[in-house]
């Protein structure tokens, strides 16, 4: 992977209980020594967000799974991998698996 | 400390959230399958709904438990977002219940 940032992108309905999980994953990342940004938006907010700038991956908070279809048609044209985040990892915020699972996703696209 | 740094009332909070949005997100199939015309599916769909928001519900219905037996229950940011949660899973199924019959209806409308 290099040195290069990993950006990895976390949407919900308001961006609230995914800013709580990306703490928990940057400190996950910070303690692995893994170069990444991890963000969290509502789904608005990354609709504009998307258009300007790139991730490497994005994940959908499981309470908007309903989205994912929506997200599927807007990142056709890109190479962004998408998935919704486990339910049980999301429930009990577990930053590490979640990072795992992006980096997979990350590293199976690559 | 924070009640909300006590894992037990964070985990209540993450099912709330979690759970709610599962039903909303159930329902939202639901509504796409009545649109696709297969309402057996979409009458399916609703159930499991229906399954998730009780599960949210008795997350609920424990912090109210907690509360009416004394417990001070801290109310965090957090915490009111999952209430918003819930509120809006039921008023969203609520309404997705009515749309599955109003798609149904305009179908047998279509064929009389």
């Amino acid at each position: 992977m290099g040195d290069e940032k990993i950006r990895i992108l976390l949407v919900c309905s308001a961006g609230m209980s995914t800013s709580l999980l990306m703490e928990k994953m940057q400190h996950s990342a910070q303690d692995r020594g893994i170069n990444a940004e991890v963000m969290a938006m509502s789904s608005t907010e990354a609709d504009k967000f998307l258009k300007k700038e790139h991730v490497d991956v994005l994940l959908l908070g499981p309470q908007v799974r309903y989205m994912k279809k929506k997200y599927e048609k807007a990142l056709a044209k890109t190479d962004i991998p998408l998935a919704v985040i486990d339910m049980k990892d999301y429930g009990k915020m577990n930053g590490e698996k979640v990072l795992d699972a992006a980096l997979q996703l990350v590293n199976a696209g690559k | 400390m924070s009640n909300l740094e006590e894992p037990q009332t964070m985990d209540v909070v993450m099912e709330l959230i979690v759970h709610s949005g599962n039903a909303k997100s159930i329902g939202m199939e639901a509504l796409d399958a009545s649109k696709q015309g297969d309402f057996l599916l979409a009458r399916q769909k609703l159930e499991e709904a229906d399954q998730e928001l009780l599960v949210a519900h008795q997350a609920q219905t424990s912090l109210l438990k907690q509360e009416a037996s004394g417990q001070t229950i801290f109310v965090s940011l957090l915490m009111v977002h999952g209430q918003d949660h819930l509120m809006n899973a039921i008023t969203f199924l609520d309404l997705a219940r009515e749309l599955v019959e109003v798609y149904q209806n305009m179908k047998l409308a279509a064929k009389g």
